[in-house]
């Protein structure tokens, strides 16, 4: 009885590494994949729900596996090459060098060859180009979740250890919203190569998705001022004011609002925030002075 | 690398799939004992204490079935599985390493030291995940460093970073017996696909460049830093803008006027200077200083009269 549920049980294993090893050689549908796997056996005994069940136990061993245009394949192996922000530059190096020195067939072969390799990296890394944007976004809203500092490559090689805050638009593009140096920065995705989540974990002060402005409010604002999502009532002194707690807020999202509310709103906290609003009412003064 | 199981979620899943997958990578990133294999299981919650080592062992025979050679835990191994060849490995076709190849060398002769031992990290890298052992030989032999030794390397930008003192042994490329050489250590130069020691020689007083493929061994290395009296070459030269493609390390451009550049140059010594001057061509002209404008032209004399009047 043992030995017969040991067999069983081994099966199992087996179809669930097969299901592994043939989403690491292609991209497949859900068909493709079950008429594969079935290829090979005396009787059919993968099916939908099989299959379905199998790619879910890769997943759940933390593989990545996106399903994009009804293919499935394998993104990253958590065992995978470990590859750093200094390798990935390389990789681009010798990606420019194919582009602009060999022949267009070359330059072909080579990416697939980079697709390859990045189904056998772990992924905490991604080049980001036209088709493969939509999964660093991914990977940067991962290191959002996981509050993993991130690492920013930028085209013109330079390397920005950043804290992820969100992905945003601006002026059409899609830019990652992060804080360098202790500063807000909003960066298009345009400028960056590559992204890579570091083990460095960022502690929740550190992270302007928690950066607290207070702001303060008077006059009639201040009665119908409703709160937002990310903002909790800090005082309340009214009829005269009320003064605000705002967390997380896109720096720029959040001047361009404040300034709308004119002279019944003043910033309080931080400092600096306090100072860049005084800086950008007297820049936006002076055009007016010629 | 791997999550803790919740065990709710198992029901949606299979659980010996998931102790198949997560053994193989257990056992790809490294050699495992039966106990370590049994502790990651546990603490990854796919295994139960009181469960035997039974387990453990059907685990490891269906990676075998599956196509993985995996070793007897022996004394040879340590009492540990290695894993031989297996259906995860990458895999890189001639024509993948060819074209790698080709790659690399259009890349390399635009990168500095750091960026040719960053490109050996990469190779090993790939080729560690790599079974055929013909393809992970020629995956490192893309590297330019594949007969250097490569920690010597990195102890000696180390060295040069922090201005030692090497006692080392050298074999002059015109001399087949070896020497000893007090160097203190300036920087390590990738240049014309060889790696070079700028240093300056304590015992003749003067800077060296050497062949870092001939330095045969260093005996020791004082960490104390060693006041010098050491001139970098400094020179100035004109050179014609639409000729000149990059500027090297040390030089920067003073001035532009009328399509020319006035370029100062700061080399390790006269003899680098020189190198760099003659190889701009006749599109540049030294102009300070006055001796090594001198020192050309008596270089240029001796070139002209070795092709004879």
């Amino acid at each position: 009885m043992g030995t017969k549920e040991a067999v069983k049980r081994n099966q199992s294993s087996m179809q669930v590494l097969k299901t592994l090893q043939l989403l690491l050689e292609d991209n497949y549908t859900m068909s493709e994949l079950i008429h594969k796997l079935n290829a090979n056996e005396k009787e059919p005994v993968f099916n939908n729900s099989v299959v379905s069940k199998y790619i879910n136990t890769c997943r759940f061993c933390g593989l990545d596996i996106p399903k994009i245009h009804n293919k499935y394949f394998v993104a990253s192996l958590p065992f995978g090459i470990d590859l750093s922000a200094r390798e990935l530059d390389l990789i681009e190096e010798l990606q420019n060098a194919v582009k602009n020195t060999m022949s267009s067939k070359a330059d072909g072969a080579f990416n697939d060859f980079l697709e390859k390799l990045s189904k056998y990296s772990n992924k905490k890394i991604i080049r980001v180009e036209q088709k493969t944007k939509q999964q660093a976004f991914e990977l940067f809203d991962k290191a959002v979740a996981e509050k993993r500092r991130i690492n920013l490559l930028f085209r013109a090689k330079a390397v920005f250890e950043c804290i992820p805050l969100r992905i945003v638009e601006k002026k059409g593009k899609t830019c990652f919203n992060v804080i360098h140096d202790g500063k807000e920065k909003t960066i298009s995705a345009e400028r960056i190569s590559g992204l890579e989540i570091m083990d460095r974990r960022f502690k929740q002060p550190d992270s302007n998705s928690t950066q607290e402005v207070v702001f303060k409010l008077t006059g009639g604002l201040a009665q119908r001022y409703s709160l937002k999502e990310n903002e909790e009532l800090y005082k309340k002194e009214l009829p005269e004011s009320i003064t605000v707690i705002n967390r997380g807020e896109n720096k720029e999202d959040l001047f361009a609002r404040l300034l709308r509310y004119d002279s019944s709103c003043e910033i309080l906290q931080p400092a600096h925030y306090r100072e860049e609003m005084k800086s950008l009412i007297e820049e936006m003064l002076r055009n007016y002075e010629a | 690398m791997f999550k803790i199981a919740d065990k709710t979620e198992l029901n949606q899943i299979s659980l010996t799939g998931v102790r198949g997958i997560v053994l193989a990578g257990l056992l790809i990133m490294q050699p495992r004992s039966l106990e370590e294999i049994r502790k990651a299981f546990i603490e990854l919650n796919i295994m139960e204490n009181e469960n035997s080592d039974d387990i453990l062992r059907i685990d490891l025979n269906t990676l075998k079935i599956m196509g993985c050679e995996i070793s007897r835990a022996s004394a040879k191994t340590g009492f540990k599985y290695v894993l031989g060849k297996h259906p995860f490995a990458f895999k890189i076709d001639d024509e993948e390493i060819g074209l790698l190849k080709k790659a690399y060398n259009q890349a390399k002769t635009h990168t500095d030291m750091l960026g040719i031992l960053s490109y050996d990290d990469l190779f090993r890298k790939i080729a560690s995940r790599v079974c055929e052992e013909d393809k992970k030989e020629a995956l490192l032999g893309i590297s330019i460093l594949k007969r250097y030794d490569i920690e010597m390397l990195k102890d000696l930008l180390l060295d040069c970073s922090q201005g030692r003192t090497l006692n080392l042994v050298y074999k002059k490329p015109s001399s087949t017996s070896e020497e000893s050489k007090e160097v203190v250590a300036q920087k390590l130069v990738f240049q014309n696909d060889k790696v070079y020691l700028y240093g300056f020689d304590l015992e003749k007083k003067d800077s060296v460049v050497l062949l870092v493929n001939r330095i045969k061994s260093i005996l020791s290395r004082k960490l104390e830093k060693v006041e010098l009296e050491q001139n970098a070459t400094k020179i100035r030269f004109t050179m014609e803008a639409s000729s000149f493609t990059e500027l090297k390390d040390g030089e920067v451009i003073l001035d532009s006027q009328d399509g020319t550049f006035v370029v100062e140059g700061n080399y390790h010594n006269d003899f680098l200077a020189m190198q760099r001057v003659l190889s701009l061509g006749s599109k540049c002209v030294v102009t300070e200083p006055v001796e090594f404008k001198n020192a050309i032209i008596t270089k240029l004399k001796e070139m002209r009269d070795s092709y004879g009047n």
